[in-house]
């Protein structure tokens, strides 16, 4: 693991010493490389786990988020080259090392094998995230969003800690590696009721949950660029991670602790996708869209079946790169209009062909296209949860016409129709915007014909 | 049988290499459309040699071509199902799709974005043939949900128009309606039968098909525009008239009816939705034949003629006769795509008039366009030995020789003879007559780009019926005999339909009554449906949206509940705990309350 880390961290010294001129070309190129270097870690010989050394080790589970954030960082690099133009060059610098601590972070959490270090380092990844939001956001209410975003996080994690430190005390290994042959806790004792809620409240603010959802579109709207693509791909996929490695030791409370959960999800993912159908804004509403699909997560992951585990890993994936490169058109957007507001940027095909094209595919692979990898996931979901209840396909299907509607809501509000005459003078879409819109959908092209390397452990 | 097999993928193939082709296509050679077209023309060519053999020898064949991916127990393969139906629709859709792409030379030749407007075709029709041959659900879900995308991009070609953009989502909107009912039956699949296979699912017998061919019946619902789902038909309208004519006609459309014509095997064992499609086609079919009656817009008159011929294959599907309803398919086919280039050649002729009032003595300068029109119209309303005779009298014949629901029979029936009013409309109104369009404007048809087209869909409105039903081998036994009115009822209802709409129409051609009548405004309003659905659905559901998920959930609820109630205590608490008020009582209250606390906590715990 290493081999990963040590680049990625010398990933600094080499934006502090780069020539001004070449700094995004040296970061972007170098940290493609990084990227590329981890692709090995895809060939799993077999089902077990690739033990690094004591403290790091990746498995089919956490390789493709591994490599969803390797994959990230140069497109991040890129994506931010024009919002910090007019910066001077040691606050580009600057940023660039947030980037890559944030980066250096989640590479170790992913792979992290004792538990109490993924949670040190889940919590250090709200540092660099924080300093983004806050530093680099758009406007003044990035403070307010920092602090929703940072209390959140906390005050839903700390349970974690003491419940960590409760299972150090009383089992004596947080390894994950070992955890799964730890001695189940009964059921009957309202303690482990409560350990599991420590346990799980974390991952389900970081997810979010319905009702505990609210520092996410602050978080998402307000930052920067980048700092939103990391939140979407990314630092949501962390509460993911850990709710898929944690449920394996929660195992008979998990049984019928669920049922609240899963209620507030099912009713969450329609109440946010349909906040997406009034959104003016066009960042809030792809936070919102986050939202619902993150719903989807928690529910397959709640179920616990192995379809439904597998829909999660795909779908976590998916969502990563679509919502990512949803944020990206939206960016580019913004640095043409200086506005969110979707009807301040419409009919933009008749300017900017190739951006609609993108613009459509994105909204394409928004609303889950067969045969792309986000079908596969909301297909496994939706499967997993129909032997789960019958019912719950009436609200999944509802579910599903709202997504479709707002990814084409916005895609027509954008694209469509007549363009106005302020947007008479804009700039071209740069190479780099395409190219940027390239990388994202590469991988989600690339992944349809082999979905298997997503699917995680239980494939 | 080998040859076949290579034969069929060859044509599949044969469509991609222009897409493959688009960034480094030599623009000297011919241009781009007429490329795409000639690839179509050799690919219907090809598609015809296995169809030929399958109609000699009969034998269907199953082609698993790559392993996509194992999911625990179940495999995915990519596979392909060359049976009766999928053999005898390709080459049908090819023939079609490479007649509308000639047309589309012709009526798109001033759109600056003609290339992209053939690729969209072009992209289309792999989409439908993937849902044709598709061996397993999932494959058919993606040229399923492949063929809804594209007519949405279709319809919303002109996206500079509301009214396209509109129609294309309402597209979308009524089609994933439908999906839900697919993926609902994909997942009750998934886990009873653990299989996506189409002939493994068939292999085993269920206890209660109910739940997922009800799902099949609502996605059926939601791609053929069956009542319910039906409005996104004739807005569809709003798309160029090749799109309306190969997809909202031909092709895509019917591809409701094709899911359900797959999965009979299963489908005929259970009354229940039988019944439930009879009605359901029976009520489509007379409800859109109604609303067909006093539209004014040609597209429109021929798109609702379109959902009542859909009505009239779901009613076959409900009287299980699959293989009636899929030999109306193929005819269908040939008129409609005709009856659509016709009316393309009349509205561009007109300048982009689409209203049949200002049409009228089209027969003098349009004599081929009249000839096409009349011909189409009349295989449509079922004129002996016209291509339509072939399969609507057999299913009107089959349905009065049925024990089934007479009531869905009534409706069949009045809406056969209806057939007859709306066709003689369009007629007597845009072609008999005195003109009544602008006479500066200069009309004319002979352009070989528009002539060959029609031509060869009117020779295959005329034949092909006999054809196909000379050619494939009956799978019911057909009715030997029947009583004389039976026989001849289809013929009558569409006679006495053409009398009284000739009577009608004369009557109706100057004369407008101040106050039309209540039925009047239900036809012409399309039975109140747009105005309940369209406005108050969304309306309560935005507003749900606006006022109780975003305004109480999201901003009061949530807000206050967690972090502003937190910040709200904490602030009162320093407030009131830090400043010197010298509030002595509450001061030693929290001395106290900490020392008892801690008290405690030390007896209990240590």
């Amino acid at each position: 693991m290493l081999k990963t880390i040590l680049p990625t961290i010398m990933l600094i010294p080499l934006a502090w010493l780069s020539k001004n001129n070449m700094l995004w070309i040296n970061s972007t190129m170098y940290s493609l490389a990084i990227s590329i270097t981890c692709l090995p870690l895809m060939n799993l010989s077999c089902d077990n786990s690739l033990n690094m050394s004591l403290l790091f080790f990746s498995d089919s589970l956490s390789t493709p988020l591994l490599l969803l954030t390797v994959w990230l960082l140069p497109l991040m690099i890129m994506a931010s080259q024009h919002h910090l133009s007019k910066e001077p060059d040691s606050q580009k610098k600057l940023y660039i090392t947030m980037m890559v601590l944030l980066q250096t972070f989640l590479i170790m959490t992913f792979s992290a094998t004792e538990l109490i270090m993924f949670y040190i380092l889940f919590e250090a990844t709200l540092v660099p995230t924080l300093i983004m939001i806050t530093r680099w956001g758009g406007q003044t209410e990035r403070l307010n969003a920092g602090i929703y975003f940072l209390f959140y996080t906390l005050a839903g994690s700390l349970p974690l800690l003491v419940a960590l430190v409760y299972t150090q005390a009383s089992v004596g290994s947080l390894n994950l590696l070992l955890i799964q042959y730890w001695n189940h806790p009964s059921i009957q004792v309202w303690g482990s009721s409560a350990l599991w809620l420590a346990y799980m409240m974390a991952f389900m603010v970081k997810m979010p949950l319905y009702g505990l959802h609210l520092w996410l579109p602050k978080a998402h709207v307000e930052a920067p660029i980048a700092g939103s693509m990391v939140l979407a791909a990314i630092l949501l996929k962390l509460g993911g991670y850990g709710m898929l490695r944690i449920t394996v030791m929660l195992n008979p409370i998990t049984n019928f602790m669920t049922y609240p959960f899963l209620m507030l999800s099912l009713w969450g993912m329609i109440m946010t996708s349909s906040i997406c159908l009034r959104q003016t804004d066009l960042k809030s509403l792809i936070a919102y869209s986050s939202v619902s699909h993150m719903a989807l997560v928690i529910m397959a992951i709640m179920i616990q079946s192995p379809w439904s585990f597998m829909g999660a890993t795909a779908l976590m994936i998916a969502h990563g790169l679509t919502s990512s490169m949803l944020f990206c058109l939206a960016n580019s957007n913004y640095e043409r209009t200086h506005s969110r507001t979707m009807i301040l940027a419409r009919g933009l095909q008749m300017i900017l062909p190739l951006m609609a094209a993108w613009w459509l595919l994105a909204s394409l692979m928004n609303l889950a296209l067969p045969p792309s990898i986000n079908l596969i996931g909301e297909l496994f979901v939706t499967t997993a949860m129909f032997s789960w209840s019958n019912l719950s396909i009436i609200l999944l299907g509802i579910n599903i016409i709202i997504t479709a509607l707002y990814s084409l809501y916005m895609l027509i509000t954008t694209q469509r129709g007549k363009y106005t005459y302020h947007i008479h003078n804009i700039k071209p879409s740069f190479t780099r915007e395409n190219t940027l819109m390239m990388l994202h959908l590469t991988p989600l092209l690339l992944l349809m014909v082999k979905p298997q390397i997503i699917l995680g452990t239980l494939y | 049988m080998n040859m076949a097999s290579a034969m069929m993928l060859l044509s599949l193939t044969i469509l991609l290499v222009p897409l493959i082709n688009t960034t480094n296509y030599k623009s000297n050679l011919k241009p781009y459309p007429d490329y795409i077209k000639t690839m179509i023309f050799y690919a219907f060519m090809i598609s015809l040699i296995p169809t030929i053999m399958f109609i000699q020898s009969g034998q269907e064949m199953m082609m698993l071509t790559w392993h996509w991916m194992t999911i625990q127990t179940m495999k995915l393969y990519l596979s392909f199902k060359l049976d009766f139906f999928s053999m005898m629709f390709m080459p049908i859709a090819l023939f079609i799709t490479w007649s509308i792409m000639e047309f589309s030379m012709w009526y798109m030749h001033s759109d600056p974005n003609i290339n992209r407007f053939f690729k969209y075709l072009l992209m289309f029709l792999i989409t439908m043939l993937i849902l044709v041959t598709a061996n397993n659900m999932f494959q058919l879900f993606i040229g399923w949900e492949g063929v809804g995308i594209m007519s949405f991009l279709l319809i919303g070609w002109w996206y500079g128009r509301t009214d396209a953009n509109t129609a294309a989502l309402q597209a979308i909107l009524y089609n994933r309606i439908g999906d839900i009912g697919f993926i609902l039956s994909m997942a009750w699949f998934m886990k009873n039968s653990n299989s996506w296979e189409i002939q493994q699912i068939f292999m085993l017998d269920f206890d209660n098909t109910t739940l997922p061919l009800a799902g099949l019946l609502l996605a059926a619902t939601g791609k053929s525009a069956q009542f319910g789902l039906h409005p996104w038909l004739p807005s569809a309208m709003e798309g160029p008239t090749p799109v309306s004519a190969l997809l909202h006609s031909s092709t895509m459309v019917v591809a409701g009816i094709f899911l359900l014509i797959r999965f009979y095997p299963m489908m005929e064992n259970n009354k229940m939705i039988l019944t439930m499609a009879l009605c359901l086609g029976a009520i489509t079919t007379l409800f859109t034949a109604i609303c067909a009656l006093t539209q004014n817009d040609i597209k429109k008159i021929v798109a609702f003629s379109t959902s009542s011929q859909l009505g009239l294959m779901m009613v076959t599907i409900g009287i299980n006769q699959p293989h009636l309803a899929f030999l109306h398919i193929c005819t269908h086919a040939f008129f409609k795509a005709m009856l659509f280039l016709c009316s393309g050649s009349i509205i561009h002729s007109l300048n982009d008039e689409q209203d049949i009032r200002k049409m009228g003595g089209l027969y003098k300068p349009m004599p081929f366009t009249t000839t096409a029109l009349i011909v189409g119209s009349l295989a449509l309303t079922g004129m002996p030995f016209l291509t339509g005779f072939y399969s609507k009298d057999l299913i009107i014949e089959t349905i009065n020789t049925s024990y089934t629901n007479a009531w869905a029979l009534l409706l069949t029936l009045i809406a056969t003879s209806l057939t007859a009013v709306y066709s003689i409309r369009i007629i007597f109104f845009a072609l008999l007559g005195k003109p009544r369009f602008s006479s500066l404007i200069l009309i004319n048809e002979n352009n070989p780009l528009l002539i060959k087209p029609i031509t060869r869909l009117l020779i295959g409105s005329i034949f092909a019926g006999f054809i196909i039903s000379n050619n494939i081998t009956p799978s019911t036994v057909p009715q030997m005999t029947m009583p004389l009115y039976l026989k001849i009822t289809a013929l009558l209802v569409t006679l006495a339909g053409f009398t009284l709409a000739l009577e009608l129409c004369y009557l109706t051609q100057n004369l407008k009554y101040p106050n039309p009548s209540t039925m009047f405004k239900f036809s012409n309003l399309l039975g109140y449906f747009p105005f309940i659905m369209h406005r108050f659905n969304p309306l309560t559901t935005l507003h749900m949206s606006q006022k109780s998920a975003t305004m109480i959930m999201d901003l009061i609820w949530l807000e206050n509940v967690l972090p502003k109630l937190t910040a709200k205590v904490q602030q009162n608490l320093s407030t009131s705990l830090t400043n010197q008020k010298g509030l002595v009582k509450s001061y030693f209250l929290s001395f106290l309350i900490t020392m008892i606390t801690t008290l405690l906590l030390f007896n209990f715990l240590v």
